[in-house]
């Protein structure tokens, strides 16, 4: 059965909405066969996570999916069968009547955002009753049984370990992204960490602590806002896609933002990934890496609960011990804090933190995944 | 005009020309800086009961309400019987009705409630926003603290669990705020 669906993203800031619709969208369309719009207020952000796209058209197709400016003078278009607004934003007005005047009334999911707390199971698949007498569902994805999941491409973790096994197609694509770290005669190659992250006051702390290091270290850091922390450490202006700079055993690369594939590819050949908001957060799961998860800052320090929400869940099956220095390190990287001692302390972990990292993906890729809850949802409903 | 983050139990909306009556609202911080609101509502015409999602600034037609003073009479049961203060018409609300403020209802209480009437029918009673009640038991003073930062758990006399300050001992009175579930505001005086 191949039902239609619109997606609508506002993008607010950055890069994750239009991420994670774009992701839901591909997938729907590959996985499932169905029939997608993606409707998108910003195109130019689009178009960096998805080089060829043309920021000005008002259509376009990409692996399927036809991506749909959103303009604000809205131009009346007939509602499909399942209408996703993500992350709550707003509907236009006559798009809300249209579904209300359509035979039969598509579904209407609000997909909200990922969250490890424990209130999202019971919220999840709720209806809302709205005023106009349309009823609309909560969609929550989420680490636990009894939400939505998470997104995650069908044989997506058999390409991962199919990559990890191939050394030369990790050299080939790091080569592709001009990636050549330099094998040091004792230690062999350095350590590559990928850091994608908003602005971080410690991160001077972080950089020290890498520098010093006995080991060598490759930092892999796409353009994004971490840059201008980068360059007060490094003592440099105008950081750019292909910049290298190396202090002590610390050699720094910043990358041009990549399409979402090679950035999976790019968290697989890393040890250690540091990443932020939503669409990062998650693809680093199934890297199987251990990471330090940025989160998106919020009002009345409204995100803690759900760093340690996520915590609780992810710390199961670790020794007291690593799961104490990798709280210490998620916590002081979030607040901003110097990380020397906490960091020190969590390489003593490094090979635990390897194996667990590994396990949760294991165990997360047990659930179904957020497009398959979706689809059997709306199958469900009819 | 009420937005999803004003409803709170008593509040009734308007949905496809049907009365809906919010018995239980709970505020939770979504991704970003939104915010959810999760409700148990009443369909007022058919008794429907239903769970809901809205999100914080959802907008929905809400219904102007008759509020009038009451005060408890007595509790039979799961049934509460509610006194119009004003010219004594007795009213009863089964305990589902009250379910937000039931935690601090208790026999013999002499607060002054809000009794909310749709079409001359009460469908809820809001308590004033600070109440006094006797704690019935706690656990005596474990660190000697005076500041009323350090908490312990503490039971009124209708089985009710709250946090009190460490001082507080059994039989003192103790004002309790009874927004958002209900908490702790100091010793009464």
């Amino acid at each position: 059965m191949k039902a239609s669906w619109d997606i609508f993203c506002t993008v607010v800031d950055n890069f994750g909405d239009v991420g994670v619709t774009f992701r839901l969208a591909r997938q729907l369309v590959a996985e499932h066969g169905m029939e997608v719009r993606l409707w998108v207020d910003d195109l130019s952000v689009f178009a960096r996570l998805c080089p060829g796209a043309d920021a000005q058209a008002v259509q376009q197709w990409h692996d399927g999916v036809s991506v749909c400016f959103w303009a604000k003078d809205w131009q009346p278009a007939e509602p499909a069968d399942v209408v996703i607004e993500a992350f709550a934003c707003h509907l236009p007005a006559a798009y809300i009547d249209a579904m209300k005047a359509r035979n039969p009334r598509p579904l209407w999911l609000n997909l909200e955002y990922l969250s490890a707390e424990e209130w999202v199971t019971g919220c999840h698949g709720l209806p809302s009753l709205q005023s106009s007498g349309i009823q609309k569902f909560f969609f929550f994805p989420g680490f636990r049984t009894s939400t939505g999941g998470l997104l995650r491409e069908a044989g997506l973790i058999e390409r991962r370990q199919a990559f990890e096994q191939n050394p030369a197609a990790q050299q080939a694509f790091l080569a592709s992204l001009g990636i050549c770290p330099q094998a040091d005669a004792e230690q062999g190659p350095p350590r590559l960490i990928s850091l994608f992250a908003y602005e971080h006051a410690g991160l001077g702390s972080w950089l020290d602590c890498l520098a010093f290091d006995d080991r060598k270290t490759h930092l892999l850091v796409p353009e994004g806002r971490i840059l201008g922390d980068l360059e007060r450490w490094l003592g440099v202006d105008a950081l750019k896609a292909g910049d290298l700079n190396q202090r002590n055993a610390l050699t720094i690369q910043v990358l041009p933002f990549v399409r979402q594939e090679d950035y999976d590819r790019l968290l697989w050949c890393c040890a250690f990934n540091v990443v932020r908001g939503e669409d990062s957060f998650v693809r680093a799961q199934w890297a199987g890496r251990p990471l330090i998860w940025h989160i998106y800052e919020q009002d009345d320090d409204a995100h803690w609960a759900k760093l340690d929400a996520f915590l609780e869940l992810y710390l199961a099956g670790l020794s007291t011990e690593a799961g104490q220095a990798l709280t210490e390190v998620w916590r002081h990287w979030n607040a901003g804090q110097t990380m020397t001692q906490s960091w020190n302390t969590l390489e003593k972990h490094r090979a635990e933190l390897a194996a667990h990292a590994e396990r949760w993906c294991l165990e997360q890729a047990l659930q179904d995944d957020l497009t398959t809850a979706l689809v059997t949802f709306y199958r469900n409903w009819i | 005009m009420k937005t999803g983050k004003e409803l709170k139990p008593g509040t009734v909306i308007r949905i496809d020309n049907d009365p809906w009556l919010v018995q239980k609202a709970e505020f939770t911080k979504s991704g970003r800086n939104s915010a959810i609101m999760k409700t148990k509502l009443k369909n007022l015409l058919t008794g429907y009961k239903t769970e809901t999602v809205y999100s914080a600034d959802d907008k929905l037609d809400d219904v102007i309400l008759d509020r009038k003073e009451a005060t408890l009479s007595f509790i039979s049961g799961d049934s509460y019987t509610f006194m119009d203060t004003s010219d004594y018409t007795m009213y009863e609300l089964n305990a589902e009705d009250i379910e937000a403020v039931l935690p601090f209802v208790e026999e013999g209480m002499t607060d002054v409630c809000e009794a909310v009437f749709f079409e001359d029918r009460l469908v809820s009673v809001e308590l004033p926003t600070t109440i006094v009640r006797v704690v019935d038991y706690t656990e005596g003073s474990a660190r000697g603290d005076t500041s009323g930062k350090v908490m312990k758990p503490a039971k009124l006399a209708n089985g009710t669990e709250l946090q009190v300050a460490d001082f507080i001992e059994i039989g003192d009175k103790i004002e309790i705020d009874t927004r958002e579930g209900g908490s702790y505001k100091g010793r009464a005086k």
